[in-house]
């Protein structure tokens, strides 16, 4: 699907991040979004998304976090995948530490359909416990794509 | 069989909500159970259930943490409120609490 290709490449991969924190993470892959030309203002997002963190975690377990935020300063709805070198504290549902990161991406005004679409059939994808592991196991940006694009 | 509508709903409408779905059925299909899900999120209200879905069902599930839109359609029905990431975090509980209110259990 063509879409799928436009909507996630490798620059939406970072593999061996090295955040010190939850918040040092979602800065770094603002920064990542900023860079692809996703939003406008990475500070202002990494406030949007940390505002959002305050009011429920988003570490919903199996060391997987999907921080996110709606924000102005979005173009495109779009999200970053990340793998952290050392597990991160993230206040998760099961206490267990996060290694895996999606930061999603959405604007206040309700932008393209599609992407939202995909970004709600990943989320309901992370409910897989066969997909889970195998995101968990890979370590090139190639088969991180294929699962997430699959 | 127990026949499950539900609802699910998150503040931003973008990833709870649909984790949320995926959970319930994924632990009412381990049950032997019927459901069907709305989602209300940030694409608007897909998979809208019928009067008939909910005339049919013998319990609702409100799985959400924000306010449910159209909630007069479930006046009479047995539900069962409860948050979007207690359903992420634990789907077999939520989907048996669903249960014990149909078979009359204390929660």
């Amino acid at each position: 699907m063509e879409k799928q290709n436009n909507f996630l490449t490798k620059d939406n991969i970072v593999l061996n991040l090295d955040a010190k924190s939850r918040e040092d993470a979602i800065a770094q892959l603002s920064e990542v979004l900023y860079k692809n030309g996703i939003i406008t203002d990475a500070d202002k997002f990494t406030r949007d998304v940390l505002k959002r963190e305050s009011m429920t975690t988003t570490g919903i377990g199996k060391h997987i976090a999907i921080p996110h935020g709606k924000s102005t300063a979005i173009k495109v709805p779009s999200m970053v995948f990340a793998k952290n070198k050392t597990p991160l504290k993230w206040n998760s549902l099961d206490g267990s530490k996060v290694t895996m990161i999606f930061l999603m991406a959405v604007s206040t005004n309700n932008g393209d359909k599609e992407h939202l679409k995909m970004l709600a059939h990943l989320s309901g994808k992370l409910m897989d416990d066969s997909f889970v592991s195998k995101l968990n196991k890979a370590n090139k940006t190639k088969d991180i794509l294929n699962l997430l694009e699959d | 069989m127990t026949k499950i509508v539900a609802i699910t709903a998150c503040i931003a409408g973008i990833a709870h909500t649909y984790m949320a779905a995926a959970n319930l059925k994924k632990y009412a299909k381990k049950e032997g159970d019927e459901i069907k899900v709305e989602t209300q999120g940030a694409m608007g209200i897909e998979n809208k259930l019928s009067s008939q879905d909910i005339e049919d069902a013998d319990v609702v599930i409100f799985a959400v943490d924000t306010s449910v839109s159209g909630k007069e359609r479930f006046v009479g029905k047995k539900v069962l409120k409860i948050g979007t990431s207690e359903v992420i975090k634990d789907g077999d509980s939520a989907i048996k609490k669903a249960e014990d209110l149909v078979n009359g259990k204390k929660q």
